[in-house]
C-alpha cells in the first residue's frame, strides 16, 4: 500500500481497524477526538460497532463487555478521561480480558490543558488502576511507529489476557505525516479463545464464568501469575531504540515527541564533536533496563532526561538503573509548552559545558 | 533540503487548510512532510497556527525553533511570530490585515493584500490560496506551481468550474506578488 | 400438574442469600424463564456488584462479572458485538440507581437491546444496610440512624417512572414479590421482556420490589407486611411503558 499523509489520531484508528478491532466505545475529550470521530464511520464500514458512551467510565466498561466475546475492542481518551477509565482498566486485568487503551496525553494535573504533554507516564507505567496490576505501555515517536504498535497491540493483549496501553502525546496525535498501513486482518470470532463467552457453531461446552472476583487463594495465584507475566515482559518484550550510545559520554533519555526533537539536537551536537547518544524507550513498561545495565559507566558523564513533564516522571526509573553511577540531569517543559531543536540543543550544551543541574 | 513554514492567523482564515494543502502537495511531489496544527480551545475566532516541515528524507523533528518561511494572515499573528523567522527567511504578510510597519531588513518580505484581492476576485475564501501563490512565487523551495495546480485540481476539480478557475486565478495573483518581491 | 424442580439455569449449590431474602426468589424466577425459553446456553448473565454478585456462584450459564453500577455498559458492549445472545443484567438499587445511574440511563436512552432486572430492596445489603437512593422516607439504615430525612438526603428514586420518560425503552414495569400473584406477574413480565429482546425490539426494564430481612431488622414474614404497607404505596407496581403491547405478549 502507498504511503498516505494522515493525522496521528486517525492513523491509530485505522491501524486498529486493520488489526481486526471491531468495537470501539469512547467519549469526547481533546486532543483525541479524531479517534472516535474516525471510527464512528469507519467501523460500520467493516461490520464493526462504534458506541459513543455516556462517560469514560461507561465506555471502558463497554469495551470490557465486547472483549468478553472475543471481539477485539478499543477505547481512547486523554489524561482526565484515563483517570475515569482506571476502574475499567483494572477490571480488564482482573477478569483477564484483552483490550487496547489509547491515551493521547495532555497537560495535567486536573483539567490541566488541552495542549500536548507527557504528564501521564507514572499513571501509565505504575498504576493504571487500583489493585497492583501492570499493563504493557507502548510509546510511539512517529506515526508509522504508532500504526505498527497499534496493529500489534492485540497480539500482546490476547497473549496475556491483559489490557495494553498506547501512550502518545497530543503533538503526535495532531500531527500529520506519511504512514503506510499493514494489511487488513480479519477478526477471529470463532469462539475458541478462553475468555470468549461464545461457542462455535454446534459446539456444546460447559458454561463460562468471567469474573472479576476471586476467593483468597485463587486471587493469590492470579497475582502470582501476573507477577510471572511481567517478569516475562522484562525478558522478552522490551522495545527500545539505542541511538549513538556506544561511545557516548552523555545520554539523553526521551520517548515520543521528546525523543524526535532530541535526536535532531543530538545530530547537531555530534557534528560539533560532542559524544551524545540517546536511549528511547518504546515500551515504557517494561522499561528498557538492560540498555542502562550494559553501559560502560567509566565513560559516561551524565544522563539527560528530556520530557514534556515537570517534575520529570521517568527520572526514577532511570535512577533505579543508573544507581548513582552518573548524574541525571533534566530538561523538561510542561503545561502544553513544547520544546524545539534549539531548546534541547542549548540545554544539552549547557550541561556539557558544566552548567546547571 | 529541510524547510519549515509557519502559517498563522485567526480561526476561520484558512490557516489549517492552507497548511494541509501545502503538506499534501509536497507529499504528492515525492517529498516527506509533517503538518502540526495548534489551536486555542475556541471553536471560532481564536488564534490558529500550523507548522509544515518539508524534506527530501524522513523528518526527524517536526518542531523547530525558527522557521524558514512565515505567512502571517493578521496583525496579531505577525506580532507574535515575526521574531521566529530565520534571518534570510521569507515573510509573507497579508497586508490587508497586517498593519504594522515591517522593519526587519534581514529577510525577504512579500506584501500581499490577500483579503482585498480575494474579495475583488469574488470570494474572501481564496485569500489563503493567494498567500500560497506568494510562497511559490518567492521561491520558498517548499512546493512548485505545477504540484500546487495539481492539488487545486484534485481538491476543486469535482466542484463547479468557476470554483477551480477562481482558485487558479488566486494562485496566479499570489505568484505574481511573490516574484515581484523576490526580484 | 408440572413437577416443581430446580431450574436448569441454577447450579446445585446452596444459596448464600440470607434466609427469607427475595434475591433467591427473583433469581429463581429469571432462571425458570430462561429454562422455559430454551435459552440456558444462549443466555449471558451480567452480574454486577452487591448482593447480586452472589449469583456468580449460582448461575448455570455464561456469566460475565461487571464493576459496580456498570452492568448496562458491559451489557451494551457484549450485546452489540453478539446480537444473537440473550443478555440480561440483574442489578440492585445501590448499583443501578446510585453509582450506575449514568450507565442505566445511557443504555435505556440508546434503546439497547437487552434486559435489565432491577432488584429494589431499598438498602445496600452486602455492605451492611446503608441508605440507598430508594430507601423510604423515615426508614432507618446504618447511615440514616434516625430515619431517612428528605431535607438532607432527598426522596426515594423511582426508576420505572424515570426510565419511562425516555423515548427508546420498549417495556418498563414494576412488580412486588411479596405475594404469589406478584411473583407470577413478575415472571410473566420477565418472559415478555426476554421475548421483546429476542425480537430485537429494544430495551426492557423490570423492577422487582424485594426485601432485606437482615438489614431491615424484620423477620421474613414481617417484611411481607412491611412491603404491603410501606414499599408498595410509594413504588406503585404496574406497567409504565409498553411500546409493543399488541405485538409481543
Amino acid at each position: 500500500m502507498a504511503k498516505v499523509l494522515m493525522k496521528g489520531c486517525e492513523a491509530i484508528a485505522e491501524a486498529a481497524v486493520r488489526a481486526g478491532c471491531r468495537f470501539f466505545a469512547g467519549y469526547p475529550i481533546t486532543p483525541q477526538n479524531e479517534i472516535p470521530e474516525y471510527l464512528s464511520w469507519r467501523l460500520p464500514e467493516v461490520g464493526g460497532v462504534f458506541v459513543q458512551g455516556e462517560s469514560e467510565v461507561a465506555s471502558v466498561n463497554m469495551v470490557y463487555g465486547a472483549a468478553a466475546s472475543g471481539c477485539r475492542a478499543m477505547t481512547s481518551s486523554s489524561g482526565p478521561g484515563i483517570s475515569l477509565k482506571a476502574e475499567g482498566i483494572s477490571y480488564l486485568s482482573g477478569t483477564g480480558l484483552p483490550a487496547v487503551i489509547v491515551n493521547i496525553s495532555r497537560g495535567g494535573p486536573g483539567l490541566g490543558s488541552i495542549q500536548p504533554a507527557q504528564q501521564d507516564y507514572l499513571q501509565a507505567t505504575k498504576a493504571l488502576g487500583h489493585g497492583g496490576f501492570r499493563a504493557m505501555v507502548f510509546a510511539p515517536a512517529t506515526l508509522q511507529e504508532a500504526v505498527d504498535l497499534t496493529y500489534n497491540a492485540w497480539e500482546y493483549a490476547e497473549r496475556d489476557r491483559n489490557p495494553v496501553m498506547i501512550l502518545m502525546d497530543g503533538c503526535l496525535g495532531a500531527i500529520m505525516e506519511l504512514v503506510e498501513f499493514p494489511e487488513m486482518k480479519e477478526p477471529d470470532r470463532k469462539g475458541t479463545k478462553a475468555w470468549d463467552l461464545n461457542r462455535n457453531e454446534g459446539e456444546s461446552r460447559n458454561a463460562r464464568l468471567l469474573t472479576p472476583y476471586f476467593p483468597e487463594a485463587i486471587l493469590e495465584l492470579k497475582n502470582t501469575s501476573q507477577k510471572k507475566m511481567i517478569e516475562r515482559w522484562a525478558q522478552n518484550d522490551v522495545q527500545v531504540e539505542e541511538f549513538m550510545v556506544e561511545d557516548a559520554e552523555y545520554i539523553v533519555v526521551a520517548y515520543g515527541i521528546s525523543a524526535r526533537v532530541s535526536k535532531e539536537a543530538i545530530l547537531r551536537l555530534r557534528e560539533e564533536g560532542h559524544k551524545i547518544g540517546m536511549i528511547r524507550p518504546i515500551t515504557l513498561y517494561p522499561f528498557p533496563k538492560e540498555s542502562f545495565r550494559k553501559l560502560n559507566y567509566e565513560q559516561i558523564k551524565g544522563f539527560i532526561d528530556v520530557e514534556l513533564a515537570i517534575p520529570a516522571q521517568m527520572h526514577d526509573d532511570i535512577e533505579l538503573e543508573v544507581k548513582g553511577r552518573a548524574p541525571i540531569y533534566e530538561y523538561c517543559r510542561s503545561g502544553g509548552l513544547l520544546f524545539d531543536d534549539d531548546g534541547v540543543y542549548a540545554a544539552v550544551r549547557k550541561i556539557i559545558d558544566g552548567g546547571a543541574k | 533540503m529541510k524547510k519549515s513554514l509557519v502559517i498563522s492567523g485567526s480561526g476561520g482564515q484558512g490557516v489549517m487548510s492552507a497548511g494541509i494543502m501545502i503538506a499534501q502537495t509536497a507529499v504528492s511531489a515525492g517529498k516527506y512532510a509533517t503538518f502540526l496544527p495548534e489551536y486555542g480551545p475556541e471553536q471560532r475566532g481564536g488564534s490558529a497556527k500550523c507548522t509544515v516541515v518539508v524534506n527530501d528524507d524522513e523528518i526527524i523533528s517536526p518542531l523547530m525553533a525558527k522557521c524558514d518561511t512565515l505567512i502571517t494572515m493578521n496583525e496579531q499573528s505577525y506580532k507574535k511570530f515575526a521574531t521566529s523567522l530565520k534571518s534570510g527567511g521569507i515573510l509573507i504578510a497579508n497586508t490587508s490585515r497586517v498593519l504594522s510597519e515591517i522593519t526587519r531588513d534581514d529577510i525577504t518580505v512579500v506584501r500581499v493584500p490577500a483579503d482585498d484581492i480575494a474579495v475583488e476576485l469574488g470570494s474572501i475564501k481564496c485569500a489563503n490560496i493567494i498567500l500560497i501563490g506568494a510562497l511559490i512565487g518567492a521561491d520558498a523551495g517548499i512546493i512548485t506551481e505545477e504540484a500546487m495546480l495539481a492539488s487545486l485540481e484534485a481538491k476543486f476539480g469535482s466542484k463547479k468550474k468557476e470554483v477551480l478557475d477562481l482558485n487558479r486565478t488566486a494562485l496566479a495573483k499570489g505568484i505574481e506578488y511573490g516574484k515581484n518581491a523576490k526580484a | 400438574m408440572a413437577e416443581y424442580k430446580r431450574p436448569e439455569s441454577l447450579k446445585k449449590t446452596p444459596s448464600g442469600f440470607c434466609p427469607g431474602c427475595m434475591h433467591s426468589l427473583a433469581t429463581k424466577l429469571i432462571a425458570e424463564v430462561v429454562g422455559e425459553m430454551g435459552q440456558v446456553e444462549n443466555c449471558v448473565h451480567i452480574v454486577p456488584v452487591g448482593c447480586s454478585t452472589l449469583n456468580l456462584a449460582y448461575w448455570q450459564g455464561d456469566v460475565l462479572g461487571a464493576a459496580h453500577g456498570r452492568a448496562p455498559a458491559v451489557a451494551t458492549g457484549f450485546k452489540r458485538s453478539n446480537p444473537d445472545r440473550l443478555v440480561f443484567a440483574y442489578q440492585g438499587d445501590g448499583d443501578l440507581a446510585a453509582i450506575g445511574l449514568a450507565e442505566i440511563m445511557g443504555a435505556a436512552n440508546r434503546g439497547e437491546n437487552f434486559t435489565v432486572i432491577f432488584f429494589n430492596n431499598q438498602t445496600y445489603g452486602m455492605t451492611g444496610g446503608q441508605m440507598a437512593p430508594t430507601t423510604l422516607i423515615g426508614q432507618k439504615t446504618t447511615t440514616t440512624r434516625y430515619g431517612r430525612d428528605p431535607e438532607t438526603t432527598g426522596y426515594p428514586m423511582k426508576m420505572c417512572e424515570l426510565i419511562s420518560t425516555l423515548e427508546a425503552p420498549a417495556f418498563v414495569a414494576r412488580y412486588a414479590l411479596n405475594t404469589p400473584k406478584g411473583c407470577k406477574d413478575a415472571k410473566k413480565a420477565i418472559r415478555k421482556a426476554f421475548e421483546i429482546q429476542k425480537a430485537g425490539k429494544g430495551f426492557t426494564f423490570i423492577e422487582l420490589l424485594g426485601n432485606c430481612p437482615t438489614n431491615w431488622g424484620l423477620s421474613p414474614l414481617q417484611t411481607l407486611e412491611y412491603m404491603e404497607s410501606n414499599t408498595i404505596p410509594y413504588f406503585v407496581p404496574g406497567v409504565y411503558k409498553d411500546k409493543y403491547k399488541d405485538e409481543v405478549k
